[in-house]
């Protein structure tokens, strides 16, 4: 029933290492059920299960080829070494959106914020880390043309899983670039009249509502 | 128990263009049957699934067994443990880093609290994240606050209460202005307008979403703000293994957590603490698969409980009726009930149709497992059986239509080389969603002083049965409202943090002579704890 890693009565046909455990799976399995299998240690890195939460960060290495993915993304194979690797450090910038009064001076902020981002060396580190196939490097590029709605749309199926902050030797921390593309997108222009029609409605309501009461009294 | 229609036979025999007719007699109930059908094949009404609990607040309610379990289990800690363990002192702590426990702790910041928001994995992995469809808010013109109470009610079957259901839906507009103040963005229509859909449950338009990563969006965006705050602390892989009361045993007064990475206990003392720990399926009840994230796993449950907290709707769970059964990996996972809507068809291991596709999620749920039970389902083993899900039919009928329409369907399943155009796609119920939880007020606190419950470790919102779109906006209405609460209790705060709720229920255990072998909360479920956690 529940643990998707039990494949009772067949043999294990595949020999692989984690956090370097020796382990014998099943074709068929994800590095997490893999890892599950045989009670690897330190898997501590495991969410949602369907490449969206972005947890299960781990380093592969298949002879001198080494890269990086998402565990539950990536199926058992023979030889590979897998290490999971331990969760992002807290990011180096710094702001809370509320700081933000004008939509004018964001580009400056910006630049404050994220110096790094306009000495982007082009070394695709970025774009060769994601396992979301995002072209990161480009939307760094778009960000630091002050081009952020842009920006962020490269950013969409982001799943945060930093794997391009780790890759980028210039500490753009291009994830959180992306993301403040996208949050100063919503937070400026975003101004649905549907939602500010009925907004404003409900303001009056209680407005009429307090000044009833105050009559009454 | 091997009664089925083994795979291969079942494959042979299928074909996307056999001719399956009308709906068989079987497959349109009449309403009486319908009840029939969901007291004899809805899970909630399994035999033998729900007994009565023994000790604590809720003793003599109904319960589903498992939990009923958890709930009447050992500590895991007393206090010799909590000797010389460090002490960190908080005007807020948040326990649960999904949605809700970010808005709280956000809420909690912007009204001048300190805040430690502690979660067990890594801050954002949850629920939240996986959610797809949307949320739900009354803004387009045809559409009221009202009508939202209205359809919550009764989707809930009249269980919900309404004082609850009121405060939320009338939050949803004010809602949705402060998640695109965090960033969040939305789909909209040419004019501007936020883009809304029509679901099942709903009389009109409501459910406002960004393509079909609604909670990817919302919690990369929540996850995003809480991180950068100056006044909120996070604390990764910390689960909550016990909460602390004062020397009476009936006020919360902080927590303990242990961590995933070097097994310290620690102890927060605080005025206020926000439970925001999500559901529980991967308590996987009634050895049923599930779509939630790994960390759900019913602690806030366990812990409310034993502190003295009141909880309702213990035996009523919400089943979906298609995840999936193979591939393995992704076992429990959801196909969207959008591609039923698009006109997708349920087919037994006969090939024949069994019930209306778009009846109500229990009714289809209840119909698979009917299929299922009475032999007519497509077995690949001892553990593993389904119906089809007749995507090819659909993709003969609408060339390019899963493509275009279910791209995430698409890419999750060509990791795994399996092509729904040509291949039907075997599925069964999974367990999606914990109807109940906490007994809570428009302020999201429990019924003991000091303790909050929001999102869907907290009950009473969605009744017996929860409509799409309300649990997205549950979790940030009620969220702000508890984080806003608990900030402004002015207690003076603890002077004593004890164990005395955990030594008061195992004095009722003792007395009603029940074993206290099985400890709680599960924290892991047992196939992942293996390398990491030791109970
Ligand atoms: C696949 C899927 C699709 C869904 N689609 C929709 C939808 O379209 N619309 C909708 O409205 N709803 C949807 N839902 C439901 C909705 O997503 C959830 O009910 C909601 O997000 C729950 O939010 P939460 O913050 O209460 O819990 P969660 O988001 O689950 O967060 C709980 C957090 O608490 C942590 N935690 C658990 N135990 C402990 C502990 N002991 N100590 C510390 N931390 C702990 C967890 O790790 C997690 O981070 C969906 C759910 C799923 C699973
Ligand atoms: S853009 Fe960066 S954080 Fe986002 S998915 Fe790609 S590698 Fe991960
Ligand atoms: S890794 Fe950094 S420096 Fe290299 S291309 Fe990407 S953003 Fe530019
Ligand atoms: S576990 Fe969430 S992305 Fe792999």
């Amino acid at each position: 029933m529940s643990t998707t890693a039990n494949k009772s009565g067949q043999q294990p046909d595949v020999a692989l290492t984690i956090n370097g455990l020796a382990v014998n799976a099943h074709t068929g399995m994800t590095l997490v059920e893999a890892a599950w299998h045989a009670g690897a240690p330190r898997v501590t890195g495991v969410g949602c299960m369907e490449g969206v939460c972005g947890s299960c960060r781990v380093m592969l290495r298949r002879g001198t080829n080494v890269t990086v993915g998402l565990a539950c993304q990536t199926f058992a194979e023979n030889n590979i070494e897998v290490v999971f690797l331990p969760p992002a450090s807290a990011p180096r910038h710094h702001y809370e959106i509320d700081d933000f009064k004008d939509a004018w001076d964001i580009h400056a902020r910006f630049q404050d914020i994220f110096p790094e981002a306009s000495r982007c060396r082009h070394c695709h580190g970025c774009d060769t880390s994601c396992p979301k196939g995002i072209t990161v490097e480009n939307g760094v590029a778009l960000a630091a043309a002050g081009r952020y709605r842009e920006a962020g749309g490269t950013f969409f199926e982001c799943v945060m899983c930093e794997l391009c902050d780790v890759a980028c030797p210039e500490l753009i921390a291009p994830a959180h670039v992306g993301l403040f593309c996208r949050r100063v997108t919503a937070h400026f222009h975003l101004r649905p009249p549907n939602l500010i029609y009925r907004l404003e409605e409900l303001r009056r309501e209680r407005q009429g509502a307090t000044l009833a009461e105050r009559d009454e009294e | 128990m091997s009664n089925g229609i083994p795979l291969a036979e079942a494959l042979a025999r299928y074909r996307p263009d056999a001719d399956i007719g009308l709906l068989p007699e079987l497959a349109d109930p009449k309403l009486a049957d319908m009840d029939t059908l969901l007291n004899t094949y809805h899970p909630d009404h399994l035999r033998n699934s729900v007994i009565k609990l023994t000790v604590g607040t809720n003793a003599g309610d109904s319960c589903q067994r498992e939990l009923a379990g958890l709930l009447q289990a050992e500590a895991f800690i007393d206090e010799a443990d909590l000797a010389g363990t460090p002490v960190t002192d908080i005007d807020v702590l948040v326990i649960g880093g999904g949605g809700a426990g970010c808005a709280a702790a956000l809420a909690a910041a912007e009204k001048g609290a300190r805040v430690l928001l502690a979660t067990k994995l890594r801050l954002g992995d949850s629920n939240t994240v996986m959610a797809e469809g949307g949320i739900q808010a009354a803004i387009e013109p045809d559409d009221t606050i009202q009508r939202h109470i209205q359809d919550t009610l009764r989707g809930g079957h009249h269980a919900g209460d309404p004082a609850l259901v009121s405060a939320m839906a009338g939050d949803g507009p004010e809602v949705l202005r402060w998640l695109i103040r965090q960033g969040m963005q939305f789909e909209q229509t040419p004019s501007g307008d936020l883009h809304t859909r029509r679901a099942g449950g709903m009389s009109t338009a409501r459910l406002v979403h960004c393509r079909d990563y609604t909670g990817l969006e919302m919690m990369r965006v929540l996850r995003e703000a809480v991180i950068q705050h100056r006044s909120i602390e996070v604390w990764e892989q910390s689960p909550a293994v016990e909460l602390l009361s004062n020397e009476h045993g009936q006020k919360c007064v902080g927590a303990v957590l242990t961590s995933l990475l070097d097994n310290q206990l620690r102890i927060v003392r605080t005025r206020s603490v926000i439970l925001a720990t999500g559901g529980l399926g991967r308590l996987h009840l009634n050895g049923f698969p599930t779509s939630n994230h790994l960390g759900a796993t019913g602690d806030g449950l366990v812990l409310a409980y034993r502190i003295g907290a009141r909880l309702r709707e213990l035996d009523s769970f919400q089943y979906h009726p298609t995840g999936l059964v193979h591939p393995s990996h992704l076992s429990g996972k959801l196909v969207t009930e959008g591609v039923r809507a698009a006109g997708c068809l349920l087919v037994n291991g006969f090939g024949q149709r069994f019930i209306d596709e778009l009846q109500p999620r229990d009714v289809v749920c209840s119909a698979i497992l009917r299929e299922c039970g009475e032999g007519r389902g497509v077995r690949i083993d001892d553990q593993r059986v389904g119906v089809w899900l007749d995507t090819p039919r659909l993709e003969r009928a609408n060339p390019g239509l899963l493509e275009k329409q279910f791209p995430n369907l698409m890419t999750r399943t060509r990791v795994s080389g399996i092509d729904p155009r040509t291949e039907p796609l075997l599925v069964h119920p999974t367990l999606h969603y914990q109807n109940g939880g906490a007994v809570i007020d428009a302020n999201g606190a429990t019924t003991v002083p000091g303790l909050y419950a929001v999102g869907e470790v907290a009950g009473g919102i969605h009744g017996r049965n929860r409509i799409m779109g309300n649990a997205l906006l549950e979790i940030i209405s009620f969220g702000r409202r508890a984080g806003i609460a608990a900030t402004a209790n002015r207690d003076r705060g603890p002077k004593k943090v004890t164990l005395e709720h955990v030594n008061r229920l195992r004095r009722a255990l003792t007395l009603a002579d029940m074993p206290m072998t099985q400890r709680a909360p599960r924290i892991l479920p047992d196939y992942a704890a293996g390398g990491v956690w030791k109970r």
